[in-house]
């Protein structure tokens, strides 16, 4: 398997751009996941690498050559798309052996491929059906075979569980990882599903209005997201976010007030990074960080509603007009109107007003 | 009496005129190839006895074999090259972005406007100085750009999943190779509908060929049934007759292709 590197990537539509310079590299074997919210460029991206769509400028290299004007079918991928693209007046053997075929394989290695990749997507009684009497289970596993029998260095997937329903998007997400762990393969894979992005990847590539936000692998993305975009796009339930003031300074700390709940107070120990006296910060804190009351700065909350998942419960508190989601392991929070928190100032995230992260 | 009674009543009653009006000139046209021209003018309904007679008629009159191969010939190229043809420009139109793309597209919708007639004399005088009058070529030519038949596939274009023509590039294949293998497969009904279409056109065509076609030699079935008409006394029956076999071909395909018809008309790609 073959590595690929991105050196300032950026597309342009006439004078309007929607790749704005990535720079990113992917190793050999690595599962990269590009993960946005709609519109920021992830599938651009990967189209841009597949060769479907032009490079405006940069540099894209995979296996150290540069590719960016080879023709698709020379770049040494292959690429599952979102509605399968499966050709549909072939049977699945056919639409499997179809690449092959252009490339000039003898029959019987094109049936070896065939099999070969049936045998590992167990696709073998379905080989003579056509695209339409199969369900969408197995159409993403024929679109999944397609490209595997091209022996490709580099799997592009384009939001390929998108149109599966919940159970069976779980079973595909489960078989992919399976797959890539048999095939060894380097993956580049889109989606918006930032749960899908957080179980698949060894390294998730978050992208918001065509530029990298951030590059890390699913904890480091989570644990220490670099900005606001980040932290509130990945983890789910999202992270809460208080609004805050800087009313001190010290050496290595800052004073937080959380104007929409009283002025409360909570210092934040900071490395560098310290805001200004006055500044407007960000505090964000994840659902499950939050403690019991007592055990450092306090909250009380008005309960709307809890969601009891059985294992856990999701409560969704309000407190001056910010809407708070707090993950509580009792089974039974009760018939109760307020719910006391504390927000243990470690776990806190500090953002400042642009939404970039104070360490 | 319920009133969705008495709509469904009205729909029946509607339906049933409509098909009455539909049906009933290929009843008469039928009928009328077995009875006797004064039958005909009478006015009789009921089948007769004088088929063969008027088949005898018709044969010595037109070279039944000639005119049909006429026809034939050049309805099937017709509708090969306007299928070809129109059917590039559509995939064309749709798939390729540029700048002055519904520019031209919209100029060729406005050239649908213009009559036939006001064409007439220029494409005469264009198909003489290159002398391919009298020729099947020159009743052919003018018509394989099919407006409508391109605005027809660009439309039916529209419906043609993207992701197959990026799924065929990333396997390899050359756009042609993408046309042929892909898309024309993945768009049959289209082309089903479009047959049918382009094939009765130009199986009915009669002004064009009429003013470039002279030679007995070279004439279709339509401006053979036209000189039947003009006789001092025509014969009904052996028109009629003429009428029904002209007609057979169209209705072959039709039923044929009916299925298709429908789901191309309806834009589905299966």
């Amino acid at each position: 398997m073959t590595s690929l590197s991105l050196k300032g990537v950026r597309k342009s539509y006439g004078q309007h751009p929607v790749i704005k310079g990535v720079d990113l590299t992917v190793d050999s074997r690595e599962f990269v996941v590009f993960v946005g919210p709609s519109g920021c460029g992830k599938s651009t991206l990967l189209r841009m690498i597949a060769g479907l769509e032009s490079i405006t400028a940069g540099e894209l290299e995979i296996g150290g050559k540069r590719m960016n004007d080879v023709d698709p079918s020379k770049r040494g991928i292959a690429m599952v798309f979102q509605s399968y693209a499966l050709y549909p007046h072939m049977s699945v053997r056919d639409n499997m052996g179809f690449a092959l075929r252009f490339a000039g394989k003898p029959k019987d290695e094109i049936a070896r491929q065939v099999n070969e990749a049936a045998r590992i997507l167990e696709l073998g009684p379905l080989l003579d059906r056509l695209p339409a009497q199969l369900s969408g289970g197995q159409r993403q596993r024929v679109a999944i075979g397609r490209a595997i029998v091209r022996h490709p260095d580099v799997f592009l997937f384009d939001e390929p569980l998108s149109n599966l329903d919940a159970e069976l998007r779980v079973h595909m997400r489960i078989e992919l990882a399976r797959l890539h762990r048999e095939l060894q393969a380097t993956i580049i894979y889109v989606t918006h599903d930032q749960v899908e992005a957080m179980t698949l990847a060894d390294k998730i590539v978050v992208l918001r209005e065509g530029e990298v936000s951030q590059v890390g692998t699913p904890l480091q993305l989570y644990d220490d997201p670099d900005n606001l975009f980040v932290a509130g796009f990945i983890g789910s339930p999202k992270m809460n976010f208080l609004s805050g003031e800087v009313v001190d300074v010290g050496a290595g700390t800052a004073s937080i007030a959380l104007v929409n709940h009283g002025g409360v107070r909570l210092t934040k120990p900071l490395g560098a990074s310290l805001p200004k006296k006055g500044e407007r910060v960000t505090l964000g804190i994840r659902p499950e960080h939050f403690g019991v009351a007592g055990a450092g700065t306090d909250l009380t909350l008005a309960v709307d509603v809890a969601e009891h998942l059985g294992s856990t419960t999701y409560v969704y508190a309000n407190g001056g007009g910010e809407r708070l989601i707090i993950q509580r392991e009792e089974r039974h929070m009760g018939d109760t109107d307020t719910i006391a928190v504390s927000i243990p100032t470690e776990a806190a995230l500090l953002f400042d007003s642009a939404g970039k992260r104070l360490r | 009496m319920s009133l969705a009674l008495v709509r469904r009543g009205g729909v029946y009653v509607f339906l049933s005129i409509a098909t009455f009006l539909s049906v009933f000139p290929f009843y008469w046209m039928a009928v009328g190839a077995t009875n006797q021209s004064p039958d005909i003018v009478r006015g009789k309904l009921g089948l007769g006895s004088n088929l063969l007679v008027n088949f005898q008629h018709l044969m010595t009159q037109v070279d039944l074999p000639r005119v049909f191969g006429n026809s034939f010939f050049i309805a099937v190229v017709s509708t090969l090259l306007t299928l070809i043809v129109s059917s590039l420009a559509g995939y064309g139109f749709e798939m390729f972005r540029s700048r002055i793309r519904e520019r031209i597209f919209q100029l060729l919708l406005l050239l649908l406007s213009i009559p036939f007639a006001a064409l007439m004399v220029p494409l005469f005088v264009m198909i003489s100085r290159a002398q391919l009058n009298n020729t099947f070529t020159a009743v052919i030519l003018p018509g394989i750009a099919s407006i409508f038949i391109v605005f027809y596939f660009r439309q039916a274009t529209k419906a043609f999943p993207r992701e197959l023509r990026d799924a065929a590039r990333v396997d390899g294949l050359k756009e042609w190779q993408i046309f042929l293998f892909v898309y024309m497969p993945t768009m049959r009904s289209t082309y089903a509908a479009a047959t049918i279409i382009v094939f009765m056109n130009a199986w009915n065509n009669y002004l064009w060929p009429l003013i470039v076609l002279q030679t007995p030699d070279n004439k279709t079935i339509t401006l053979v049934i036209s000189t039947l008409t003009a006789a001092y006394t025509p014969d009904y029956g052996v028109i009629l007759l003429a009428t029904v076999l002209a007609t057979a071909p169209t209705l072959v395909i039709f039923f044929v292709l009916q299925r298709q018809f429908v789901q191309g008309m309806l834009g589905a790609v299966k």
